[in-house]
């Protein structure tokens, strides 16, 4: 295993491991780790709306739903703080983490703070 | 039978009833205010200027941007008090009657009992956004857990902290560096009683793994070598007195904020976890702090520091930090699994919080001590603007007579203070003061600790609460 740190936001906000995009997706219902790739058809999910009732994520190529919540529960080990994350990613350091980064949908830029 | 029990509601005062609370907490004489500076070898004796807690509000939690205003600074003073409560402190010299009494106030279950009713308010209002500020999310397991925690080996491990660059570049590095140890009096003074708060009752192996740090931190029962004994000898070698709470006025509300953290988190035991976490990271980062500590402190005092408590702090934190890893935090998830987790992680995360912020507000204090003299001189300019109508603000008439002392406070917006006649001795940190004769006056800097004494017969001045003084100056 090992960490990789990112921003919520803006630059640097996404890791790619082994060419597969990740980012932090901050919702109303909670924040979690994306994969920001379709496993339909490798969609833009960092583009993605939330379905509001279903908690889901609906990826903006063929519409294919994802479960937001299992994503907050079962997805890839993180802890925010402020406006960094640290991932836990499973296996070794990679030559091939690249920190880039990747427009989120505003349904994916929940701001907690400023709901208040 | 029916037994029909009204719903159960957990209490948490709020509103005038927190208002009126407060007020019956902090009226207490032992927390009026001082007619000096300094608390001398009163340990009971804590200045919370009560005259104005009425007119504030803690209701609603602080934001990320507003734990440096005066009402965090208030809350955090409260909270000192109350938790100390908890800590027994004696003075040094003879109980006079009147020590006595106030000996006796502060320890009455009446003191006590009026803390503990607003002590859950005042907490949620203090560290409540700490909630906030982090987040854990996602499948931890002890595995990823420790994999996360050993990555703190790849800090960056000699990154000068923003407070030591700030001593070093200060205009009075030894102000400076006094200013900054009194910082650390609430903590080190009486080190490691949060974390004792953590060892009554029954964990386990735990408790005998955690009793370990403590009495490493107590010296073993030898009282030359207790940590605050260490870091008594430390304050008497650079001129500052060691008697607990003397420096009670030159506290910011960062310092509190990191003192009391670990106090909320030890005195509220569903927060056991969380502590774990927090331990870790200050002590496996206190070993490099430390080295770096006891260099600046040689180097601003020419060597004349007693440096003993941080160079003792470099080589035993580096067992506790591993000790709180490998005989704590892991053993814990292990039995208890991994709905621990979460807890742990955010206690690492929220002190990181909590110590930026105490760093944070310490420079700029030094940079609001240093510019004394300057915001002295933009009185001319920024007084001009009010009298000429460019800037209106509104104004404070005062007259005080000789000796009246305004204990350190601070304001949510820049103010001006003009003296109209007599002589004010304004305050602005330990050791830093500007002296205003008539028609003189200072800048005052939003959320900068600041006071002030009458050192004439009477002093007529005005406080005008501009906001932001630059505006005043274009």
């Amino acid at each position: 295993m090992h960490v990789v740190k990112i921003a919520t936001a803006g630059q640097g906000n996404c890791a790619e491991i082994n060419r597969i995009p990740y980012v932090y997706a901050s919702t109303e219902f909670g924040d979690f780790v994306l994969p920001a790739r379709c496993p339909h058809r490798g969609g833009p999910l960092h583009l993605a709306k939330v379905e509001a009732q279903s908690y889901r994520l609906i990826c903006p190529w063929h519409g294919k739903a994802n479960s937001a919540k299992h994503a907050v529960r079962r997805g890839l080990p993180a802890v925010r703080r402020g406006d960094r994350v640290s991932i836990v990613f499973p296996g070794d350091v990679l030559d091939e983490t690249t920190i880039v980064h990747r427009p989120l949908s505003p349904d994916l830029r929940f701001d907690r703070r400023a709901s208040r | 039978m029916n037994h029909s029990l009204p719903a159960y509601q957990p209490d948490l005062l709020s509103g005038p009833e927190l208002t009126a609370a407060i007020l019956r907490y902090a009226t207490n004489p032992l927390y009026l205010d001082n007619e000096e500076w300094l608390n001398d070898d009163n340990p009971y004796r804590r200045q919370l200027r009560p005259q104005v807690l009425g007119k504030l509000k803690f209701d609603e939690p602080l934001r990320r941007d507003q734990v440096l205003n005066y009402e965090s600074l208030a809350a955090h003073r409260m909270l000192t008090c109350i938790y100390e409560t908890d800590l027994v402190f004696l003075p040094r010299s003879t109980l006079t009657p009147e020590k006595y009494r106030d000996y006796q106030a502060f320890y009455s279950p009446h003191n006590r009992a009026r803390g503990d009713v607003v002590r859950p308010a005042l907490e949620k209002f203090a560290f409540g956004f700490l909630e906030e500020e982090v987040d854990v999310s996602g499948d931890w397991s002890a595995e990823s857990l420790e994999t996360f925690l050993r990555d703190i080996d790849n800090r960056v491990k000699d990154a000068v902290l923003p407070a030591e660059k700030a001593i070093r570049e200060s205009a009075d590095p030894q102000r400076a560096a006094k200013m900054w140890l009194i910082q650390f009096a609430p903590d080190f003074l009486s080190e490691a009683s949060p974390m004792l708060r953590n060892l009554l009752g029954n964990t386990g192996d735990i408790q005998s793994e955690w009793f370990k740090i403590v009495i490493d931190e107590y010296g073993y029962g030898v009282h030359e070598t207790k940590h605050s004994t260490l870091f008594e000898r430390t304050l008497r070698s650079v001129g500052l007195e060691d008697d607990v709470h003397r420096y009670w006025q030159y506290y910011l509300p960062g310092s509190l904020l990191m003192n009391n953290y670990f106090h909320y988190l030890g005195k509220n035991h569903e927060l056991f976890f969380r502590y774990l976490g927090a331990l870790f990271y200050t002590e496996t980062t206190l070993v490099d702090f430390c080295v770096r500590a006891a260099g600046l402190l040689d180097d601003v005092f020419d060597g004349a520091a007693d440096v003993e408590y941080f160079t003792e702090h470099v080589h035993i934190d580096s067992h506790h930090g591993r000790m709180a890893l490998e005989k704590l935090i892991l053993p814990v998830v292990q039995r208890y699994g991994p709905i621990v987790i979460p807890e742990i992680l955010k206690g690492y995360e929220q002190f990181q919080i909590v110590a930026e912020i105490a760093d944070e507000d310490f420079v700029t204090q030094i940079a609001w001590m240093d510019e004394g003299p300057a915001n002295k001189s933009l009185h001319d300019p920024v007084h001009r603007a009010i009298v000429d109508g460019r800037a209106t603000a509104p104004v404070a008439h005062i007259v005080e007579p000789r000796g009246e002392l305004s204990n350190t406070h601070s304001h949510q917006g820049d103010e001006l203070c003009h003296i109209v006649s007599g002589t004010m001795k304004f305050v602005s940190g330990f050791e830093s003061h500007q002296i205003l004769e008539a028609g003189e006056g200072t800048v005052i800097w939003r959320n900068r600790l600041h006071g002030a004494i009458i050192e004439s017969a009477e002093c007529v001045y005005e406080i005008h609460s501009v906001g932001d003084y630059r505006k005043c100056m274009s």
